[in-house]
């Protein structure tokens, strides 16, 4: 489904990606776990076509769309929650919905609000006097408005309760469960490993270990640098 | 008092005059964070269209109107494509309202406007060109013992008629909702997969058209078109969108009326010369105390 190989993303002199190679299977929820500044966004947002590749491939459901306008990328089917939320702060609920789904507009309302029926209660509430993990919310929901098939995830845990931590995570293993291949950058190693399939450590702008999450989250390095110590077996 | 009624009706239309011109510098303002300085520019096209429509084929009012309408979403294309895009090369987010932008598009857009201007004299003369009689907007109109003419309530109908589809473009349209997008945060809507550089494009169209309506509306309220005739309007604009808050359409609308009935009634205390320095002053007073703007304060300042 995606399939990144030897991407590299240069700003000004700093040679930020430094040959990333990363796949995403159809259906398959990957995570990208990893230190503060190694990379992470910028990967995200070179898929996304909001940063441009300097070099390498990007490929999406067999086509290349490095270096592709943002726009374009949206309209093949890849959408983001992107890190910070990025949503339309003195927009309502509703019109930032609207702007997600692009040219289905609300065609896909009910089927998200399924999802987060508390959105549904606040519609033609302005999205800046959300509380934080209901913009969160709105930010997935508005990139599921657009119907993607591939979803980014950029750090959807941040700054949230424990408890909506929980329930973002179990949000996002039903949103695969509905047919969406998903890729998961998380600061929150331990619960992003668990509902992964297949996981990858990003250290100084590269890949340095990928597996199977299971195998990742039982490594002994990983638990000790990640997952804050031992993990049992 | 009769005169004082008499002043705030023609107030209220050069408000409105205003508020049009207005809303083209709050809409650009709010996509890109730069002063156009062509926009006066626009305006000036706008009535020099409008003489080039009357004198080739003399249509009726609203079709005059119309015409101008497409001249002027024509020139917000061009104006775009010649001073803004070719400094947008970079896809990166931060460059998109950065300072050397809004640096590079001042001259840029200050160069057009001169450009436009020395055109305009080049082609028609630095001379005032008149308005055929019959198309002048000065038919007196008697309301008890107020009189007015009809450009007043032409000029107030008109304007409003484009404030409220402005307000159904931004509220019920693609391109509005996109606009308005952009301008709230430029990065989110890359995300939605939204064409950041069409909608730019698309605020450029929507801004210029409505103040090239304005040019011709006020070229035909007082029977003269000369190059320059955007400067006045142009400032007294600039004025109600800082005093409105820089990127709020409502506050720039409240504030474009402010200054037009200021200005006519100030004709009451001081000689009609000084009238020019009402919105000078008004722009003064919102800087010292207002420096967000009256109705402001969402937004970063210049
Ligand atoms: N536009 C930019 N210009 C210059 N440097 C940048 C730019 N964007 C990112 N960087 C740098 O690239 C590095 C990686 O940033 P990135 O945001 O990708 O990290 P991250 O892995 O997402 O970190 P975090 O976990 O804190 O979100 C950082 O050192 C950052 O300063
Ligand atoms: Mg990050």
């Amino acid at each position: 489904m995606l399939e990144i190989a030897g991407l590299r993303v240069v700003m000004g002199a700093q040679e930020i990606l430094r040959g990333v190679d990363l796949t995403v299977g159809a259906g398959e929820i990957v995570a990208v776990v990893g230190a503060n500044g190694v990379g992470k966004t910028t990967l995200m947002r070179a898929i996304s076509g909001v940063y441009r590749p300097s070099g390498g491939q990007i490929r999406f459901e067999g086509a290349d769309i490095a270096g592709l306008a943002s726009h374009r990328i949206v309209a093949r089917g890849l959408s983001q929650a992107p890190e910070g939320r990025q949503i339309f702060s003195s927009m309502s609920v509703r019109e930032n919905l609207v702007l997600g789904g692009g040219p289905h507009g609300l065609a896909e309302l009910d089927r998200v609000l399924a999802l987060f029926p508390l959105l549904g209660e606040r519609m033609s509430q302005n999205a800046g006097s959300l509380s934080g993990g209901e913009q969160q919310m709105l930010c997935i929901a508005r990139a599921l408005m657009r119907r993607p098939r591939l979803l980014l995830l950029d750090e959807p845990s941040l700054g949230l309760a424990p408890k909506l931590i929980r329930i973002i995570f179990d949000l996002v293993a039903s949103i695969r469960a509905a047919g969406l291949s998903i890729l998961l950058v998380e600061q929150n190693a331990r619960g992003a490993l668990k509902i992964a399939d297949r996981a990858a450590v990003m250290e100084g702008g590269r890949i340095a270990l990928a597996g199977r999450a299971a195998d990742l989250a039982a490594d002994r390095r990983v638990a000790e640098t990640y997952l804050g110590g031992h993990v049992e077996a | 008092m009769d005169y004082y009624l008499q002043q705030l009706v023609i107030g209220l239309s050069l408000g409105m005059v205003y508020a049009l011109v207005a809303i083209g510098f709050t809409l650009i303002f709010g996509v890109l964070n730069v002063v156009n300085f062509a926009h006066g520019e626009v305006y000036t096209i706008g009535a020099y269209a409008g003489l080039f429509v009357v004198a080739a084929w003399a249509p009726p009012l609203a079709a005059l109107l119309l015409a101008v309408l497409a001249v002027g979403a024509l020139t917000g294309v061009g104006l775009e494509r010649l001073a803004f895009r070719p400094f947008r090369r970079f896809t990166d987010e931060a460059s998109l309202k950065s300072r050397a932008m809004r640096e590079a598009t001042l001259m840029s857009s200050l160069a057009l406007s001169i450009i436009a201007r020395e055109a305009i004299e080049l082609i028609y003369g630095s001379q005032f060109q008149t308005v055929p009689l019959k198309l002048l907007l000065n038919e007196p109109i008697r309301l008890g013992p107020v009189t007015i003419v009809n450009g007043d309530v032409i000029i107030f109908v008109t304007a409003l008629a484009m404030l409220l589809a402005l307000q159904f473009v931004l509220t019920r349209t693609r391109v509005g909702l996109s606009i308005r997008a952009v301008s709230n945060n430029a990065l989110g809507a890359r995300y939605v997969g939204v064409d950041v550089d069409r909608t730019i494009a698309w605020t450029f169209v929507v801004g210029s058209a409505m103040g090239a309506v304005a040019g011709i509306l006020v070229g035909l309220y007082y029977g003269a078109i000369f190059p320059s005739m955007g400067f006045n309007p142009g400032v007294k604009a600039f004025v109600a969108m800082v005093m409105g808050g820089l990127s709020s359409i409502p506050g720039a609308v409240i504030c474009a009326l402010i200054i037009g009935v200021a200005e006519a009634l100030s004709t009451i205390f001081v000689a009609s010369v000084w009238q020019e320095l009402v919105a000078y002053a008004f722009l003064i007073v919102t800087l010292i105390f207002f420096p967000r703007g009256i109705f402001g304060g969402a937004r970063e300042r210049v």
